[in-house]
């Protein structure tokens, strides 16, 4: 009845930002951003790579509600960078990351239907798309 | 450069490896390696939940004497799935300048049937017929992988009773709900000898000969008798079971799922650096960061006013503050970016 929408799980509002920073007063070096209509899937991954990349002394990320879709994310430097900066170079590094993965999988996937292909010669297997009805 | 590598960039330098065990039309296997847990599970979470495919959204109904409700006969309808090839063309039916829905947005299927013989008749999911223009040949048909050709059942009809209607399909996702999933099942497994000690399994006098070894198992070391524990291990290799529900390939699952997120990220990029000029989400990034940024503590002192103010997460917020950050710390550095 008065359940919300479920698109206001990924859809901004009007006026809405993704993303904001707020600085965090009371520690040096330290901002949140708020991540809104993002849940634990770049929650979880950002933080656990913030953790590993340089200049960051401290990332955590919060879902203060389950049916609240929004992320807070800590970030604490050492100062080299700005929490904004080493937030934007993991990012940089994700995307890189998983088109690295795309292009294997794709190199892998051609080679597995090769070696099918070789394998169902003479039974013709249907492998790959499977479109064509 | 005066760039420090980053701490993975060890691993990050091999990249995420990938084996694929077995790719048909169902179901892609694969074991992804060399990468955080974190990075797996989300590519597991957005290939469940966020890639766009196609289904019934709306349902017309102008005759139904069935014994079914109408809505129980839509919420059938909207379980169907449908072929989602070229889905990535058709607008959102939100985003649409349309009202209601057209054919840049949706796909348009038709169901009419009767028994008219003295026998019950099943009527099934060959039987919807997608009318109108279409953005492709395929888009939106059912998925039929039956041996008789015959898809889903959707109802039966007693003689005389009759159902016609009319469905809209539409593109969404499944966050939104789970008949846009392109995925009937995603099997995501690692550590088979449980080595990490990330799950306890329950037993009854002896878990090794009560517990069915995984079908990953010998891909990996079993522990040695009275190993210790290594509180230091990370799983690092994941194995994934792609099952598609007919909607996407399993593989186009994979890729599809790569993009979605690698979007995600394009896009807090895209936030995080606007009002830098010029420095877009795309091009090549790994650029040494400029020393004019280590005054971090000093360029920040200007800016807690307009956050701390204006407070919240609100947009007013949000633009308040990213105007100052924008234009002059990080511009000033771009032009030693290489």
């Amino acid at each position: 009845m008065n359940a919300p929408d479920r698109f206001e799980l990924f859809m901004l509002q009007e006026g809405e930002k993704k993303i904001t920073e707020k600085v965090v007063t009371g520690m040096s070096n330290a901002s949140d951003f708020i991540l809104l209509k993002e849940d634990h899937t770049l929650g979880n991954l950002l933080s656990a790579h913030l953790k590993q990349a340089p200049h960051v002394l401290m990332a955590g990320y919060k879902i203060a509600h389950p049916n609240v879709p929004e992320v807070l994310i800590r970030i604490q430097t050492d100062g080299t960078l700005t929490p904004r900066e080493a937030l934007v170079s993991v990012c940089k590094q994700l995307v890189a990351a998983y088109g690295h993965l795309g292009r294997e999988f794709q190199k892998e996937l051609a080679l597995r239907q090769y070696a099918d292909q070789g394998e169902h010669a003479a039974g013709g297997g249907g492998m790959g798309g499977q479109n064509g009805f | 450069m005066d760039f420090d590598p980053m701490v993975m960039d060890d691993a990050e330098s091999l990249g995420p490896v990938v084996k694929i065990s077995q790719a048909d039309s169902v179901r892609t296997k694969f074991e992804l390696s060399n990468v955080d847990i974190s990075f797996a599970n989300s590519l597991r979470r957005v290939m469940l939940a966020e890639i766009p495919t196609i289904a019934i959204d709306l349902v017309e109904i102008e005759e139904n004497s069935t014994v079914l409700a109408d809505e129980f006969i839509a919420h059938r309808l909207g379980l169907i799935p449908l072929n989602a090839e070229g889905v990535e063309s058709l607008v959102n039916s939100r985003d649409c300048d349309c009202e209601g829905y057209c054919e840049h947005c949706s796909v348009r299927l038709t169901l009419h049937a009767k028994c008219t013989g003295d026998e019950n008749m099943s009527v099934f999911a060959r039987d919807l017929v997608p009318t109108g223009e279409r953005l492709n040949q395929v888009l939106g048909t059912p998925i039929v992988t039956d041996s008789e050709g015959l898809g889903p059942l959707i109802l039966k009809l007693r003689p005389g009773q009759e159902i016609k209607l009319e469905c809209i399909a539409k593109k969404g996702i499944a966050k939104e709900h789970a008949k846009w999933a392109p995925s009937a099942a995603i099997g995501f497994e690692y550590d088979p000898h449980n080595k990490l000690h990330h799950t306890d399994l329950w037993y009854e006098q002896d878990p090794k000969a009560e517990w069915p070894p995984s079908e990953y198992a010998e891909w990996e070391e079993p522990p040695q008798e009275g190993e210790p524990f290594d509180y230091d291990a990370v799983p690092n290799r994941f194995y994934y079971n792609v099952e598609t529900a007919g909607n996407l390939p399993p593989d186009a699952i994979v890729t599809e799922g790569i993009k979605v997120l690698q979007q995600k990220l394009a896009g807090l990029i895209h936030e995080l650096t606007e009002g830098e000029g010029g420095d877009g989400a795309n091009g090549d990034y790994n650029g040494p960061r400029s020393p004019e940024y280590n005054t971090g503590a000093d360029g920040f002192g200007g800016y807690t006013t307009p956050f701390g103010n204006a407070g919240n997460q609100s947009a007013w917020g949000g633009a308040g503050g990213t105007t100052p950050y924008g234009t002059t710390p990080y511009g000033a550095g771009q032009s030693s970016w290489s």
